[in-house]
């Protein structure tokens, strides 16, 4: 059986026919392209598959498609307008802490999803918000100062940067002492 | 014999800057933001299971694995798959057209099971399916007729402890006739006589669990059927070479009609090593039968039963000293469990034997060491490759030994430990940079060792506070275990800009940004001017494997030699150019470049490139660097067996909660010899995710099988890695910089190295924080899970 639907998805509006069974983390994977949603464990472990659906963190392997008609759905891709980045991804440029990266995306979602409940996380909220994710890169420390960073930015209404002038500033920089 | 030019440049290139500081460098030893960073906060870079949506009409596979983690095969009945809707063929063994093995270093693991089966992630067949859901339905409906064997899934069910002699069992390999896969042994000295005059000596055992790499990126792989009938193959490996070797021997194709390309790695640890070779394989069998791109898909639960893992430990450690606290001697017996395959068994047993005294001076040793065959999943290469098994029990006897002496844990390595001028174990002598004594020192330091250590002991109620120390050494690259070279590819544009290639891959940890780091300091142009290309079996270079920690001091060289006859030749031209007096005099700060006394005349980087090209300058380069040979003796155990070492000291500050037995790390701080800074955010990025990596190693992770060979954790909710609620609030990262004349500016590896003392280091403070004499002793095994530590407890007296 399979059901059609509406779906926003990062702005996008979408009817799609999806199966009864077919989970958000295919859909946005393989249906719609958006690769930064990741897989690690497919059920509801590793955190790795977080979007933000009606503003929510939700495990997109959780998550049944067909039940979601009417939903907004925002992944990493939506975070910035196209040519910009967010606060938040500036933060998690400059606090360094980017590994493998696997992880990034739905810590980054996370943390959008902390900061739009908690505009001033304290310490403890950031780490029992982002604990969801895991990292064996082990870039946990660095994510919490991310956060915090992007917090102070938001909160300074630096919330969109050009991505071109980050480009340059940043790519294969020296940054810090 | 005259030293090849590659030695020379690395040698010269290291006298002009040993005594430069790191922070006078441009470049190297700093915080150089990645390549790949901006990329990676975009979501934008393609993992293998990413690249699944740009291919149309894929088949896809799925193995079918064993039913029994031991049992002969008698005939396998595939007929109901084959109707099953969707699947288009099942490859069994038959199917293979070259040989059907995929074997590390012995040639022992079929890619597809066709005499029997070893353990419960053996596959049988290949189902291949219009979708994996067809597929994996469908495996349901392979039957297999199996003879269960009697299954082992502790290693002394097979040998025996004391004496290391076989037991007499149903031998899982019995095409070789023993399930010994491999035996070392250390002799040096007199060891009765060293025990004979001994004031203390101190015997325990110890047993280390099989961890699980846990990357977060479960293995995939795509392959391509190409027109002339070569096949294209994206997998998460981190050695493409290897993996080609592997795919070209099960396909029977020469080298050059397997092209292996490794897209962004999630994570490999040394993880992605063979499992790679397994994938591509199987991908590439299926998109050779049905002419299909092929892809293959591990869900969780397959990626930890199919790949390997770190070995289990079982050890018997003696040591004496002597009343002053001088080490006199070490008598050991250790065996590792490598189960159902070898995979790189041999190679860890050896690594494991060669620490298997840590790094302190050891003049009389006798060590015995068996790798064996048992039903679990395969072991094979982790981070730390056999060294954090041995430290951990070698670190356990250092602090038992002080206590036995009374002496401070410090006090009495600083005893013992290895310095410049010294010789280990094996009689190699240490002719350069040893910052072990610094890094303790610094480590203490930042740790606020003494005070914490007097405080705790002071303290009762039902949170203890403990703090302990551990050290540990590993040499660099692969030593003794083969052939060790490096290369990379520099090639500068026209424009200025520059491809850096090599067969090195970055699972993530950054190391390619250190050899751009290196070939930017060189050249005197800035990292941004590089763009680092995928390693790709069809475009850069072999650069031997991605193991062992080498890329940073193997690639490393290799870039420092290539950029360096780049820059001898650019110099030359730009001298010219620019009349300077000497080429020596030719500054490059692309885009300026200048004589020395003359900074205001100046001409760009770019127009001196173009130069080259109307003048047939070569301004593309081949570096090339070989390990100078190792040497290592079977029956002694000596000889030269890495060509230097990384030091490091690490000290952990935790909490115990007597009650519930959990400890927590409260603190952490790791401080290691790396000879030189060349890439300060991965350095840091290894010291705190080696850490983190060595702390679920010390506190919660275990692959635990049942008896019969089935694996329980196969999921994040049964096997434990630490999240960000169990990570200690901070963790203090510092380098010691004792220069080694043959690396990269003196540079050595941290890839393993950061994990290997972390375990005993944590476990050493746990010990603290109980105080108990009875209870050191019986924290002599890991992980120290809270039931675990109540264990503990309650048989010391502590608890009810
Ligand atoms: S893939 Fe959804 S939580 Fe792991
Ligand atoms: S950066 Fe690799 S898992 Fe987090």
């Amino acid at each position: 059986m399979s059901f059609k639907i509406n779906l926003k998805v990062n702005g996008k509006e979408h009817v799609l026919e999806v199966p009864a069974h077919e989970r958000l983390v295919d859909t946005l994977r393989y249906r719609l392209g958006l690769t930064s949603v990741k897989e690690g464990c497919g059920r509801g472990e590793c955190g790795t598959c977080i979007v933000l659906v009606n503003g929510l963190p939700k495990h997109s392997c959780l998550t049944l498609t067909a039940t979601l008609d009417g939903a907004e759905v925002l992944t990493l891709e939506g975070l910035a307008p196209e040519g910009k980045l967010h606060a938040i991804q500036l933060a998690y440029l400059e606090t360094r802490g980017v590994q493998c990266g696997f992880c990034t995306p739905g810590f980054m979602m996370m943390t959008k999803a902390l900061l739009d409940t908690h505009p001033e996380p304290q310490q403890e909220q950031v780490k029992e918000w982002l604990s969801s994710v895991l990292c064996r890169c082990g870039s946990y420390h660095y994510y919490f100062a991310a956060a915090k960073l992007a917090a102070k930015y938001i909160k300074e209404g630096k919330i969109y940067l050009d991505e071109k002038q980050v480009r340059e500033k940043y790519h294969m920089k020296v940054i810090g002492r | 014999m005259s030293k090849p030019d590659y030695v020379q440049i690395v040698e010269e290139m290291f006298a002009k800057t040993k005594d430069k500081p790191t922070k006078d460098f441009t470049y190297l030893g700093k915080h150089v933001v990645r390549w790949d960073a901006i990329s990676k906060i975009m979501g934008k870079p393609l993992f293998t299971a990413d690249m699944i949506n740009l291919f149309k009409n894929a088949v896809f596979v799925h193995s079918v694995r064993s039913k029994y983690a031991h049992a002969k095969i008698k005939k396998i009945d595939y007929s109901e798959a084959l109707k099953y809707p969707g699947v288009l063929k099942v490859i069994t063994a038959r199917d293979i057209p070259g040989i059907n093995d995929v074997g590390y270093v012995l040639p022992d693991q079929p890619l597809l099971a066709d005499r029997k089966v070893r353990f419960i992630g053996d596959t049988v067949a290949l189902i291949v399916a219009e979708s994996l859901e067809n597929a994996r339905d469908a495996g349901e409906l392979v039957n297999v007729d199996y003879e269960p064997l009697p299954v082992y899934t502790d290693v002394l069910q097979v040998i025996e402890l004391n004496g290391l002699t076989e037991k007499e069992h149903v031998l899982i390999h019995d095409e070789r006739g023993s399930d010994v896969l491999s035996r070392y042994k250390i002799r040096v000295g007199d060891v009765e006589k060293a025990f004979k005059e001994a004031s203390v000596v101190v015997e325990n055992e110890y047993r280390t669990p099989m961890q699980e790499h846990a990357y977060l990126e479960p293995e995939a792989a795509i392959a391509i059927p190409e027109p002339d009938g070569s096949v294209t193959i994206y997998a998460k490996t981190q050695c493409p070479f290897d993996t080609r070797r592997a795919v070209s021997n099960v396909l029977g194709l020469p080298f050059n009609m397997v092209r292996v390309v490794a897209p962004a790695l999630g994570g490999g640890f040394g993880g992605a090593e063979d499992v790679g070779n397994e994938i591509a394989a199987k991908a590439a069998l299926a998109a050779l039968a049905l002419k299909r791109t092929a892809v293959v898909l591990h869900t969780r639960e397959e990626s930890i039963i199919g790949h390997t893992k770190r070995h289990p430990m079982v050890a018997k450690y003696r040591h004496a000293a002597s009343k002053d606290g001088t080490l006199l001697a070490v008598d050991a017996d250790i065996v590792l469990d490598t189960g159902a395959y070898a995979s790189l068994g041999p190679f860890v047993g050896w690594r494991a034997v060669v620490h298997s005294t840590g790094p302190y001076k050891v003049r009389n040793a006798r060590v015995d060491l068996a790798v064996v065959y048992t039903n679990r999943i395969p072991a094979g290469a982790f981070r730390g490759f056999g060294n954090p098994q041995v430290t951990f029990a070698v670190e356990r006897q250092m602090d038992l030994l002080a206590e036995e002496l009374g002496m401070d844990p410090v006090e009495f390595r600083l005893k013992n430990i290895l310095r410049n001028g010294d010789r280990t174990v094996h009689g190699q002598l240490l002719d350069h940079g040893v910052g072990l004594e610094d890094a303790i020192k610094r480590a203490l330091e930042i740790s606020g060792w003494s005070e914490k250590r007097k405080l705790y002991s002071t303290l009762k109620g039902p949170a203890r506070r403990g703090i302990g120390i551990a050290l540990m050494y590993h040499g660099n690259s692969i030593g003794a275990e083969g052939a060790d070279f490096s290369t990379v590819s520099l090639i500068i544009q026209r424009d200025g800009s520059i491809i850096f290639r090599t067969g090195l891959t970055d699972m993530g940890q950054g190391s390619l940004q250190g050899l751009v780091n290196i070939a930017a300091e060189i050249l005197g142009v800035p990292p941004s001017y590089f763009k680092i290309e995928p390693s790709d079996t069809a475009a850069t270079p072999d650069a031997g494997p991605t193991v062992a920690s080498r890329s940073t001091a193997m690639g490393g060289n290799a870039t420092l030699v290539a950029a360096y006859k780049i820059r001898q030749r650019l110099n030359k031209l730009a001298a010219e150019m620019l009349g300077c007096a000497s080429p020596e005099d030719v500054v490059i700060e692309a885009p300026k470049v200048y004589c020395k006394d003359q900074p205001e005349h100046h001409i760009t980087w770019k127009e001196l490139i173009e130069q080259t090209f109307w003048k047939g300058i070569p301004i593309q380069e081949f570096g090339y660097y070989r390990a100078p040979p190792a040497e290592w003796h079977e029956e002694t155990g000596t000889g030269q067996p890495y060509f230097t070492y990384t030091f490091g000291a690490v000290v952990s500050d935790v909490e115990v909660d007597i009650e519930t037995g959990l400890t927590k790390v409260v603190e952490a701080t790791v401080v290691y010899d790396i000879g030189r800074v060349v890439n300060r955010t991965g350095a840091e990025h290894h010291g705190v995710g080696g850490y983190i990596q060595g702390m679920g190693y010390a506190l919660m992770e275990d692959t635990v099988h049942s008896e019969n060979g089935h694996v329980y954790s196969t999921s994040f909710s049964t096997y434990h890695i630490p999240t960000g609620l169990d990570i200690p609030e901070r963790i203090n990262v510092d380098f010691v910089e004792a220069g080694f004349i043959r690396g990269p500016f003196g540079a050595k590896g941290l890839g393993e190295p950061s994990i290997v003392a972390i375990a005993p280091s944590i476990v050493n403070a746990i010990a603290h924080a109980i105080g108990s004499k009875q209870a050191n002793r019986l924290l002599n095994r890991i992980p120290a899970t809270p039931d675990f530590v109540r264990g503990v407890l309650k048989r010391a007296g502590l608890a009810r």
